[in-house]
């Protein structure tokens, strides 16, 4: 704990972090303004008093929007993570226990091939698909995690099983199941939640990207990446509505890649990037 | 192998699952007539086996069907977009390997010194930038300020290398920049490894100095994991096409397959889905074959 708090990337990206939250969960009960609100008369006007950021092409307050697409970014993250981070361990640690058996080979062809499609592209067709939409761009972003979960387990699976506790686990009479969620899971949990932190700023990146493209978060909901998309057309007359969504998402990005950074420095501090 | 896998399971997404693609294609205002014909004409009443294979073969032909929003054969549509995309897929890609190994050498040659501190700095805030934004700062500074490119579109290849060089030139640079902070951070770490080797020591008492073994040395052998990452990071490249061409109006293969989405354009899609994994494992290919060059032990070595 002492070295978490002398890590300075783990602190910044921790605090940052935490503001980022802050700010989602505050947008629950209160924002400025009412973020869907148009007022015609206040179209694309620069920050004042009353519209701390300025308004865009609608009328509608900036700073109230950004706070509500935090919410948005926030939970796109954690459901997209939690996707590929419990189905990826479960398949990457059944895959580990009985490492080259069928199972094994079929589970990482699977996951082989889910890689070797471009991840935005996989979305695009998942959306094309079953049409756009938060909770479909959601489950997109959520499977091209799998994999990535899938083999961070395997691999460190394979390394947990390998040691002493785990034969003697086996000795006193633990079966698979047992093994894995008594003695696995605590072991590799550490690398997974790193993973994690790192795949939760990709998630945000990959929602900022396809709504930006118009196919993930549907209006009248709030995203940084379609708050950007509307910017370019006024690129020349209101530049400031381009900056801050995209401030936004890249400080969140780097919150959560810090924070990752941190975590891994800490827990495994031979990880670490001399 | 993988790319006959990805075809069937493209098929089986777009083709077989939702339904009836005629009345996809057509939305919802179209007449049972209208969709009854263009069932006919998409070979539609034929069993999927038969259409599947009818795909493929005419893919080896060159005959990809036609594209149902413009009216003209698929395969003429995409080999005039492949022009726009593929200079700027290879553009980005020469850009983030030149700017990344070159700022993570610059790094690890001067370890835990200021530069270092301030080029993974930088490296750190390029990873967080999406590269789409990068793209709109860019039109906002250089073409909306200081009026020195284009804010968007493509002048063509015909009227000279020039002006569609720089209409190419900033969706570049933003594609490029948050994959060079990659390459940055990979190389610096793997020329650091490389430091600590054997041989380097060798090299250090023979009396090079360390930025000599750096060059000569370390830095070919440190590559082979910057390597691998340009791999992978190609279908981020490929992605990233997808939506730089959507910032700068560029007429190339992503803005098509938006616009084909948006259309419905079921046989635009699943052709251009499978040119796009195609790419991704032909790079993956080449990688591989590089592999060899960068570090010849592994020539025979690897399956």
């Amino acid at each position: 704990m002492r070295r978490a708090l002398r890590h300075p990337s783990f602190l910044i990206g921790a605090s940052l972090s935490a503001v980022i939250v802050f700010i989602a969960l505050v947008s629950l009960v209160w924002t400025p303004h009412d973020p869907g609100q148009m007022r015609i008369l206040s179209r694309l006007k620069p920050p004042d008093a009353s519209f701390w950021l300025g308004t865009d092409q609608f009328g509608r307050d900036i700073a109230s929007m950004l706070m509500v697409g935090a919410r948005n970014a926030l939970l796109v993250g954690l459901v997209a993570v939690g996707i590929g981070f419990t189905f990826g361990s479960v398949l990457g640690m059944l895959a580990a226990r009985f490492e080259g058996s069928l199972l094994d080979d079929v589970v990482m062809r699977a996951l082989d091939f889910v890689f070797a499609f471009p991840a935005v592209l996989t979305a695009i067709l998942i959306l094309t698909l079953f049409g756009p939409g938060l909770v479909n761009a959601v489950l997109a972003i959520g499977l091209f995690n799998i994999p990535v979960f899938a083999r961070q387990a395997r691999g460190a699976t394979l390394q947990v099983m390998t040691r002493d506790f785990i034969r003697a686990a086996r000795l006193a009479g633990c079966g698979t199941a047992s093994i894995l969620v008594r003695h696995v899971v605590p072991n590799i949990l550490g690398l997974m939640i790193v993973q994690a932190s790192t795949q939760f700023a990709l998630a945000i990146l990959a929602e900022a990207g396809l709504s930006y493209l118009g196919i993930g978060t549907q209006p009248p909901n709030p995203s940084w990446g379609r708050m950007l998309n509307d910017a370019q057309t006024f690129l020349a007359r209101a530049p400031l509505l381009a900056i801050f969504p995209g401030m936004a998402i890249a400080l969140s990005v780097l919150a959560f890649n810090l924070l990752g950074d941190g975590l891994r420095d800490i827990i495994d501090p031979r990880l670490k990037e001399r | 192998m993988t790319l006959a896998v990805a075809a069937l399971v493209v098929f089986w997404i777009l083709e077989v699952l939702p339904g009836d693609p005629a009345a996809t294609m057509l939305g919802i205002s179209a007449t049972p007539e209208t969709i009854a014909a263009l069932r006919t004409e998409l070979g539609l009443d034929q069993p999927p086996v038969a259409r599947f294979l009818g795909w493929i073969t005419g893919m080896f032909s060159g005959q990809l069907g036609i594209s149902y929003a413009y009216r003209v054969p698929v395969g003429g549509l995409i080999a005039e977009r492949v022009a726009v995309t593929l200079p700027l897929a290879v553009l980005a890609l020469m850009l983030a390997s030149s700017i990344g190994i070159a700022l993570g050498t610059l790094a690890a040659s001067k370890a835990n010194s200021v530069i270092d501190s301030v080029v993974m700095g930088v490296a750190q805030l390029g990873l967080a930038i999406p590269n789409f934004w990068f793209g709109l700062l860019f039109v906002l500074l250089f073409s909306v300020t200081l009026g020195w490119f284009p804010s968007g579109g493509f002048p063509g290849w015909s009227g000279g290398i020039l002006p569609a060089f720089q209409a190419l030139v900033l969706p570049a640079l933003a594609l490029a920049l948050p994959q060079s902070a990659v390459l940055a951070r990979l190389t610096r770490s793997s020329l650091l490894e490389t430091m600590g080797e054997d041989y380097i020591r060798t090299a250090r008492a023979k009396g090079l100095t360390r930025g000599q073994t750096l060059r000569r040395h370390a830095l070919r052998n440190a590559l082979v994991p910057v390597l691998t990452m340009m791999g992978l990071q190609f279908s981020f490249l490929v992605a990233g096409t997808i939506i730089m061409e959507n910032v700068f109006a560029l007429p190339g293969l992503g803005r098509l397959l938006v616009q084909a989405i948006g259309g419905h354009d079921l046989i635009l899609i699943k052709n251009l889905v499978l040119l796009f994994v195609g790419a991704a494992v032909i790079v993956n290919a080449i990688v591989d074959i590089a592999y060899g060059y960068a570090d010849p032990r592994l020539r025979v070595s690897r399956p």
